[in-house]
């Protein structure tokens, strides 16, 4: 009698704990043609134009955002999907400009400068939940490979979008607030500043001889530099 | 009868459909907004200067004063400095506020307050063109950006009469 009662405890913890699984299961959202979204540039943000004409070789885009499901941007109501990773719509936006201002070089040997991008957010970020707030962030390191000297610039964009109540509505709001954020960010780095300076800081002029590459210090990736934005807690 | 109604249809379309359709003349061609600093004690997270900084920015493309709303230290042409201003600003004081406050006497105390200083000055001789003072107070309960969007709005609508006021003059 004893045996008998503790086996049906034993079974109803086991199917309470099958259940729990289950349902946590069932909370986590899955990518299907209908939740993902594909984040494009509305058109390539013109880059600024520089002394002499310069070509930039894009070595690789590196996400540090330290995400686990990098594709996942929003999560509630059955979760909204980007259809590419942030790093290859990143690198496909950032060539997408160079290209278009014909300034993307078409192997390493023949660019000015290298440029290697380190991911930190793309997405959605805290909001204060009146509306959707997107945000990219991204470091790139600007190398000039006949020196070997290099420096880094941050650029960021940002974008703020309405809410919505219908699923199709939210996953069109969230499309577009990625969009312009990438977009900001985008043209943050192409017609920034720092990119101005940085260039004329590590550029060459064509008359004088280059000093051969020499084995410095190599750049350190902004890993530690990480910023210390809130992100969407997912 | 109808010809009457009709007709007054149309002259009140004629009438108001140019009020309307006429977006009001860009002053400036470009405004920059950058990211506003803190002054000393102000305890607001990370996120809120981004989150008002891209409020700020939403506000600004939303009242069509300017030809464009660009980015933080982004390259403007020299020939557009003149007509391009930029805004600075610093949270200088920032009060949690206290919901037990806020419930039992009520009457707006124990808000939650924000006050922002912002400066507009022209790019090109960054001569100053004015000063904005905003003060937001928003229920405890709510979250801390919902008054980076009140502020922002605040901000931009005193611009606005700002811009106004500068061209009467001029």
């Amino acid at each position: 009698m004893y045996f008998r009662q503790a086996g049906h405890v034993q079974c109803s913890v086991l199917l309470m704990c099958a259940l729990a699984r289950v349902s946590a299961g069932a909370d986590d959202p899955k990518p299907t043609p209908e939740n993902t979204i594909s984040v494009q540039l509305a058109e390539p943000v013109k880059p600024q134009t520089f002394s002499r004409p310069l070509k930039f070789f894009l070595v690789d885009v590196i996400d540090r955002s330290g995400t686990a499901q990098p594709m996942l941007v929003f999560k509630p109501r059955g979760g909204i999907f980007l259809d590419r990773t942030p790093a290859e719509i990143t690198r496909g936006g950032l060539e997408t400009c160079l290209k278009s201002a014909n300034m993307l070089a078409a192997d390493r040997d023949s660019a000015d400068f290298l440029l290697t991008v380190y991911l930190f957010n793309f997405g959605l970020s805290d909001s204060s939940g009146m509306d959707f707030f997107g945000k990219v962030e991204f470091a790139a390191l600007l190398k000039n490979p006949k020196t070997a000297k290099s420096q880094q610039i941050t650029a960021s964009g940002t974008s703020i979008a309405g809410v919505a109540v219908r699923k199709k509505n939210i996953q069109k709001n969230v499309k577009e607030d990625i969009e312009r954020a990438f977009g900001d960010a985008l043209r943050n780095l192409l017609r920034g500043v720092k990119l101005r300076d940085a260039v004329s800081a590590l550029d060459v002029p064509t008359e004088l001889p280059a000093t051969p590459a020499q084995p410095s210090a190599p750049a350190q990736p902004p890993a530690t530099e990480k910023p210390l934005a809130n992100r969407m807690s997912r | 009868m109808k010809t009457i109604a009709l007709g007054t249809i149309v002259a009140v379309l004629v009438w108001a459909i140019p009020g309307m359709a006429k977006d009001p003349q860009t002053q400036y061609k470009t405004v920059e907004a950058k990211h506003f600093t803190r002054a000393e004690g102000v305890e607001l997270s990370p996120a809120f200067s981004d989150y008002l900084y891209a409020e700020l920015r939403a506000e600004l493309a939303k009242a069509r004063l300017f030809g464009q709303v660009i980015g933080e230290d982004e390259v403007v042409d020299k020939a557009d400095e003149p007509k391009s201003i930029v805004i600075v600003g610093t949270i200088t004081e920032y009060k949690k506020g206290s919901v037990v406050k806020s419930a039992v006497i009520g009457f707006g105390a124990g808000s939650r307050s924000l006050k922002v200083d912002a400066n507009v000055a022209r790019r090109g001789d960054q001569q100053n063109l004015g000063a904005i003072h905003v003060h937001v107070k928003v229920s405890p309960r709510w979250d801390e950006k919902v008054m980076a969007r009140f502020a922002a709005r605040d901000i931009v609508k005193q611009l606005k009469n700002l811009l106004k006021a500068e061209a009467k003059a001029s």
